[in-house]
């Protein structure tokens, strides 16, 4: 059971307390005036950017706070508002307790999270047709879009095709709690020194007198569990409510632990009555179908109606929670619900930092997706190992062990990639060490595994064990590269190794000094083949506030832990990242692809490697929940995302277990874990027939490699999910727009809905459009729309293939992936209503950075009923330098197989095709080759094989079936 | 070659399970599967996919549904010249590693995918492999006759038990015609004691000091019992306390402050303080040894009640009146004893007379009858002893010793083996044990409960020194040092035959449950065949399926 009392709610988070409150007043009072408006003669619009003055007007005083306001309009049709503190910016404020935190209001998270997708727009420009009090920007694709400034109260209606959108301030809502000195209550008359002790006393006063407009009583410090936060900033909240008129779902935010469509968050039926929170944390022991923050934070949401996409970025790494409410209005009040359409309602509230957000405006869900990580980059191509199965326990608790467990896979015929190292490899949770008595022979061990090209990966966290005779710790203290308290000393608290210290990776010489440690000289034992987990990133301190750093920790350059909390994960796995490419020696040219897990992440945390959804349990919920997870990961940029196959804590059934494969195969990153305390079990231990269930789980995951490969070779170019949600693939589609318990892998048209309920023998599987399906293990036909049910016993994963696709696959079970490398291709061209089908293969060496440089493969296959023929054509760009190579290397990889499900009646009797081949240019002559016709029986589709047609993967050809 | 009869058609070539599919031989091993079984591709991996372990669609092989797709060979034949013939999985065929574990001359690679080359090893291979099966076999003849003089000591063992049980059979006998002669004795003595005529309350006839000293006597048996009560509830307090404040200990240093609960940091901080506290003054081994003195038989001690109590009873006044029948001649004194005894019988049982010898009142009992009946008592006990002991023999007998009743000649031996920073033990059929190098406490991890068979499938390493594969005897261990956060430790112990005993492997399979792989001859040759024997004949019978 999750403890909730280590964890704040939004009453016990004062910024949060605050803006709620300062939202309902707004909202309850009628003559409610927002204290912000934009001076129409400050506004500047100058290539691309709008900029001007928002002032504030306190109330009781009637004084004007100035803050300075960005509209930037970028090429990719992205909206960016920016609002800054103009006393702040100019460092204009005082500090209390003599603290040395920087002035400002962090300014620095688009550093880490934004790496292009910023060119500004030289087509946007004010429109002379804007309405009196407001200023009007077109910009976007083809102008379509619009930017509508009101000024008093200030506020931004962003519209498409002159429908509005998004709202930005539209309920008044905004609040940037600008800086103030601390004045003293008059009422008890106490001396200065005497403040401090009062201070810690009213945090934990409730407030009572409620007719004070605004509730001070957590301005300037704060407690919870025991720590005190001394706010020497005082309070600096930003909150903004966004509005999506006409859309029903509101997707992302991740990470929770819940339904991939957000649910509201004031109460209510079924509804959550706390808002959504982002503020990494390692919480132990995580509930379900919960609001409750996570380890992970994505500030990024899109809203979806029919047939639209909009969505936005809330770029803060402070601590942040939103609030979603959903409003039923009527176009017409007497039509009863027809043309009614509900309004999605959010307000974003952040403890610190800049109110920065970007606006997209879609259509289509890959647009606004695309726009997304086009800004915060797009998914890592990973090498093939880190997509294919790891074997992870804490742990394997010797080098024989490992091996043993190796030898064991081979034995049993099951593949895996990769295997893991816990925390106990370690001499003492000394990272970088190894236990000289369990793991005496680490080299030996990496070597036996590359053998069969797999891969060790080996956990390395960012608390560094406070204890003499180590020199990592030596080094991290005389060279201060550790993160600092509030009095800008070393920071010492608790973790796996006892007291430690905290690399502060914001620090470039930090990130230096870490990026060295990887080294193989340094880090004995590691080779080529070893990769790094990052955990514990949150930070996790066992003795924190909500079991992480306190708030006015200081790390680089004085900006406070409270600015940076949330990127600080990413900071940590940006430099080990780093540090994976820099251990190869200059020389040596054959740099490989690192791979980097990590726990704790934020927006652009994609780009370095994979996330899984830290610890689960091994109960059905857990498994029934990492699917919206996954998926909801997935349209937030980071689609490299897992869960613990089998459950991290306890002990899974048999059947769990198996199923829980069945899942696993389809997650992006496939990877069985297990606590310390469970019982050993490796795939090999499930015994029958729970082991050839898995096996062949496994086995699916390994031929659809291709597959995923090219998926993941896309999400690397367009930031798409690896596996889709229904609203995703069918935006048009509103009954789907829930689902989230079944998924498309790729653009492949592959339909799974895994089972993930105990004893359950039938899956209902949704159909969202008027197309054939068949089932991919006995090509039984459905035809969409609408529901239908599937059988499922326990050896089989419910897995449909939509016509109109191809797919390709390496049926060959190796021991590796890597051992796949020249394996032969199968297409299975699989024929729906329209008769034709296509398909893509991205394929390279799956390493190396050669595909930078053209060593790859690109192509399209496509079936076209018209002329009855299967052709494949190059999509790659122009060659580059190691094209050719590559291309010479996987000459004699060829297709072997030519799978067609739904293949024509017309086929009946036909025994051969005709295959043409483009040889340095051109065409050869046709050679027959043999096919091999089924006709239908029973609910299953007619099926066709050609045998052998021998073509090069690589290279163009024609097979023709008439 | 038993299939190689079916590749021998030079035209045409016939799937061995699916007879009625047959290609031209241009399919034969063209790297595309086109028999249900897989039997035209043996020198490729292009049927490596038909298996249970993979997953399947209609399209997978040319054949039907419903068709046979059990794969018909068992491998990619390796023929490994100048060493062993071996079947290669097909998964492992071109896949651009050469397998020189099982396929030394490298032909499974034949296709040289990604440039592999896999030169032919099989001469080097081959040679260490003899070298090695030559130790092997040699050690395992060594072995094969440790086993026989193990044997040979178990039956020892085993004549010991039964020549045991059967003194025992006689000894009892003896015990319980004892016991019969001695319940007699006491019926007559207390028969004797009932003729007696004058009986007082005091059984023996002694002056004031007399009945000081019988006082002095019980209250001293009393508080010796007591004394020893309270040292035993002491005792047992002592080490209850012992065991508590270990298990405090190790929870502090074991519990995860990650968890941050409230009542266990409670628990921890009030720990700290208590062990932090004066404990008061340390048991000290001379109160114990004054103790043991106290507690010791007042004979011991230098105090023999008897000297002050006892056998002048026969001596006192009044029996000496009493005696008066040894005045008269003995044919009359046998008269008038017999004519007394019958006049006090009759008086006891019309009531006349009290009844001194029917224990009604335990103080009342004669020391004639107390004597006998302690005789009585130490012959039934002897009958028990002889009883228990005889039990235990027997159980003994019937113990599952293993086949030929080998482990009896290994009981309580120990080996061990240093692992990391433990040094582990098994003692046979006892327990197996932790220690660590650096000193501290053993743990206990598991003892013994039963003889067991278990299957097990590993490679046998070179030097023989592994499990093999098929079934083994193990030794199940249970009920070990509990684990904090986890079960009891326990032990499976498997057992190989090996030259000498020696732990060759100990693993921690998950948390507190132990596997280890024990060598030792007591195994050799049993259950079929050694580890190394079935390894051997495997290898060897190739030849005879091809």
């Amino acid at each position: 059971m999750v403890k909730h009392e280590n964890f704040k709610t939004c009453a016990q988070s004062g910024f949060c307390k605050r803006n709620r409150a300062y939202g309902d007043t707004a909202l309850s009072s009628s003559n409610w005036a927002a204290p912000y408006s934009l001076d129409p003669a400050s506004v500047k619009f100058e290539k691309g950017i709008l900029t001007g003055t928002v002032s504030k007007t306190i109330a009781n005083t009637g004084e004007a706070v100035r803050l300075p306001l960005t509209v930037a309009f970028y090429e990719s049709g992205t909206a960016r508002v920016t609002i800054d503190e103009e006393r702040r910016q100019k460092g204009e404020i005082e500090l209390r307790h003599n603290s040395k935190a920087k002035k400002q209001r962090y300014n620095e998270a688009e550093k880490w999270a934004i790496v292009g997708g910023t060119t500004v727009s030289t087509g946007a420009a004010t429109s002379k047709a804007a309405e009196k009090g407001t200023t009007k920007i077109v910009y976007g694709p083809a102008s379509k879009f619009e930017a509508v400034i009101r000024h008093t109260p200030f506020g931004v209606e962003f519209k498409r095709d002159g429908e509005t959108q998004v709202k930005l301030n539209d309920r008044g809502l905004l609040n940037m709690e600008h800086w103030r000195p601390k004045v003293d209550k008059p009422a008890p008359e106490k001396k200065e020194g005497e403040e401090e002790k009062k201070e810690g006393e009213e945090a934990v006063v409730v407030e009572s007198d409620k007719e004070i407009a605004e509730d001070d009583g957590t301005w300037w410090d704060e407690s919870f569990g025991g720590n005190t936060d001394s706010k020497p900033r005082g309070p600096e909240a930003v909150a903004l409510d966004i509005e999506f008129p006409g859309y029903e779902h509101v997707y992302g935010a991740a990470e929770h632990a819940g339904p991939l469509s957000l649910k509201e968050t004031r109460g209510g039926d079924g509804k959550y009555s706390e808002p959504y929170r982002l503020y990494n944390s390692d919480v132990f022991e995580y509930e379900m179908d919960s609001p409750m923050t996570l380890y992970g934070a994505i500030p990024f949401m899109q809203a979806q109606k029919k047939d639209s996409t909009v969505g936005v970025f809330w770029l803060n790494a402070a601590e942040t929670w939103i609030d979603i409410t959903k409003t039923t209005t009527s176009a017409n009040p007497l039509s009863f619900g027809i043309g009614s359409s509900v309004t999605t309602q959010t307000h974003w509230i952040s403890e610190a930092g800049l109110l920065d957000v970007f606006v997209f405006l879609g259509p289509k869900p890959q647009d606004v997706i695309g726009a997304y990580t086009e800004l915060t980059g797009y998914t890592q191509l990973p090498q093939q190992f880190a997509i294919a199965y790891h074997q992870c326990r804490w742990n394997y608790v010797t080098d024989e062990d490992v091996r043993d467990v190796d030898r064991k896979f081979d034995k049993h015929r099951i593949p895996y990639d990769v295997i893991w190292l816990d925390i106990e490899y370690t001499e003492g949770k000394k990272y970088f060490t190894w236990d000289p008595m369990t793991f005496p022979d680490p080299l030996g061990m990496n070597k036996q595994l590359d053998e069969h090209e797999r891969k060790l990966v080996a956990i390395i966290d960012p608390h560094i064990k406070n204890k003499g005779n180590y020199p990592i710790v030596e080094e991290l203290k005389s060279k201060d590269l550790a993160v600092h308290n509030k009095d800008d000393n070393i920071y010492e608290g608790w973790c796996w190794p006892g007291s430690s210290y905290w690399i502060d990776c914001f620090s470039p010489k930090g990130r230096e000094w870490w990026k060295g440690l990887f080294r193989y000289d340094k880090f004995r034992g590691t080779m080529k083949n070893v990769f790094i987990w990052n955990d514990m990133n949150e930070p996790s301190v066992f003795n924190g506030p909500e079991t992480t750093m306190p708030k006015d920790n200081l790390h680089h350059d004085h900006w406070e832990h409270r600015d940076v909390h949330n990127i600080n994960g990413m900071t940590l796995v940006n430099a080990t990242f780093d540090a994976l490419l820099a251990r190869d020696k200059v020389e040596d040219k054959h740099h490989v692809r690192p791979f980097v897990l990590t726990r704790s992440f934020y927006s652009g945390s994609q780009r370095l490697g994979a996330m899984w959804t830290g610890d689960n349990q091994a109960a059905w919920p857990h498994l029934e929940a990492s699917i919206p997870m996954l998926l909801s990961m997935g349209v937030s940029g980071f689609p490299f995302a897992g869960a613990d196959v089998g459950g991290f804590f306890g002990n899974p059934s048999k059947e769990l277990l198996t199923r829980w494969y069945q899942a696993g195969a389809f997650y992006p990153f496939f990877r069985g874990h297990a606590h310390i305390d469970t019982r050993r079990r490796e795939p090999y231990l499930a015994g029958e027939p729970y082991t050839q269930i898995i096996t062949q789980a496994l086995r699916l995951r390994y031929a659809l490699l291709p597959a995923w490969y090219t998926a993941f070779h896309e999400a690397s170019v367009s930031g798409a999910p690896i596996i889709r949600p229904n609203y995703y693939v069918h935006p048009g589609d509103e009954k789907g727009f829930g689902i989230d318990d079944q998924f498309y892998l790729g653009s492949y048209g592959l339909l799974a809905k895994p089972v993930t309920k105990e004893g359950q023998e039938g899956q209902d599987i949704y159909l969202a459009d008027k197309e054939k399906y068949y089932d991919y293990f006995d090509f039984w036909t459905y035809e969409g729309p609408g529901t239908v049910n599937v059988a499922a016993p326990l050896d089989t994963i419910p897995f449909l293939m939509q016509g109109g696709h191809i797919i390709p696959r390496r049926d060959r079970p190796r021991r590796s992936s890597g051992l796949m490398r020249y394996d032969p291709f199968t297409l299975v061209v699989v024929l729906g209503n329209s008769g034709d089908a296509e398909g893509t293969l991205y394929l390279d060496d799956g390493e190396s950075f050669d595909f930078q440089e053209g060593g790859y493969i690109h192509r399209r296959f496509s079936y076209a009923s018209s002329t009855s023929t299967l052709m494949s054509e190059d999509l790659a760009a122009a060659a580059g330098k190691k094209t050719k190579e590559y291309l010479k290397q996987m000459e004699k990889v060829r297709v072997e197989k030519v799978i067609i499900v739904g293949a024509p009646a017309a086929w009946k009797g036909k025994g051969e095709v005709e295959v043409s081949e483009e040889q340095s240019g051109k065409i050869s002559a046709a050679r027959k080759v043999s096919l091999d016709w089924h006709d239908k029986e029973d609910g299953k589709a007619a099926w066709a094989v050609v045998r052998d047609p021998g073509v090069q993967i690589g290279s163009g050809w024609k097979i023709a079936f008439a | 070659m038993k299939v190689a009869k079916f590749y021998k058609d030079a035209a045409s070539f016939t799937c061995i399970s699916n007879p009625s599919l047959s290609f031209p031989v241009s399919r034969l091993n063209d790297d595309y599967c086109d028999c249900p079984d897989g039997s035209d591709e043996p020198g490729t991996s292009a049927c490596a996919h038909l298996s249970p372990l993979s997953p399947h669609t209609p399209a997978d092989g040319a054949g039907a549904a419903g068709s046979n797709t059990t794969l018909a060979l068992p491998g990619f034949y390796c023929k490994n010249k100048g060493h062993i013939p071996t079947y290669v999985p097909f998964t492992s065929v071109n896949d651009g590693i050469c397998d020189y574990e099982v396929c030394c001359d490298g032909s499974e690679e034949w296709e040289g995918v990604g440039g592999v080359k896999c030169e032919d090893r099989c001469q080097s291979i081959g040679k260490e492999w003899r070298k090695q099966d030559e130790a092997r076999q040699k050690s395992l003849g060594n072995a094969g006759k440790k086993r026989k003089e193990l044997v040979a000591e178990a039956g020892r063992l085993r004549k010991q038990v039964e020549d045991r049980i059967q003194s025992l059979g006689t000894e009892m006998e003896g015990s319980e015609i004892k016991v019969k002669q001695l319940e007699q004795e006491v019926a007559e003595v207390e028969r004797k004691e009932k003729g007696k005529v004058v009986r007082g309350n005091v059984p023996k006839k002694a002056g004031k000091l007399g009945v000081l000293v019988g006082l002095a006597k019980q209250r001293t048996e009393e508080l010796r019992e007591t004394l020893e009560r309270v040292r035993g509830e002491r005792d047992s307090s002592t080490s209850r306390l012992q065991e508590l404040e270990g298990i405090l200990s190790t929870f502090k240093e074991e519990y995860n402050p990650n968890f941050n609960d409230e009542g266990v940091k409670r628990a921890v901080r009030a720990w700290e303080d208590y062990a932090a506290r004066d404990k008061g003054p340390e048991p000290e081994a001379a109160h114990d040894r004054d103790l043991d003195a106290i507690t010791g038989s007042d004979k011991d001690n230098g105090l023999d009640w008897e000297e002050y109590e006892g056998d002048d009873e026969s001596e006192s006044e009044t029996d000496k009146v009493y005696a008066f029948e040894s005045y008269l001649p003995p044919s009359l004194r046998g008269w008038v004893d017999q004519k007394l005894r019958d006049l006090r019988v009759t008086l006891v049982d019309s009531g006349i007379l009290a009844d001194t010898t029917a224990g009604s009142s335990s103080g009342g009992e004669s020391k004639a009858v107390t004597d006998a009946k302690n005789r009585l008592t130490a012959a039934e006990k002897e009958v028990e002893k002889h009883r228990k002991s005889l039990n235990e023999h027997q159980d003994d007998l019937a113990k599952d010793f293993g086949p030929d009743d080998v482990f009896r000649a290994l009981k309580d031996q120990c080996v061990s083996t240093d692992a990391g920073e433990y040094t582990y033990e098994v003692c046979f059929l006892s327990k197996t044990t932790q220690k660590p190098k650096k000193g501290g406490g053993h743990t206990n991890m598991g003892n013994f409960v039963r003889l067991e068979r278990i299957v097990v499938d590993d490679e046998l390493p070179p030097n023989g020194k592994g499990l093999g594969s098929g079934e083994r005897i193990a030794m199940k261990h249970e009920n070990g040092q509990h684990c904090w956060n986890g079960p009891n430790r326990s032990t499976m112990v498997v057992l190989a035959c090996s030259e000498s005993n020696e732990v060759w492997k100990i693993v921690e399979e998950e948390k507190c449950v132990y596997r280890m792989e024990v060598g030792t001859p007591a195994v050799c040759e049993v259950l079929g065949a050694s580890a190394a024997g079935v390894e051997g004949k495997k290898a060897g019978g190739v030849r005879d399926e091809l």
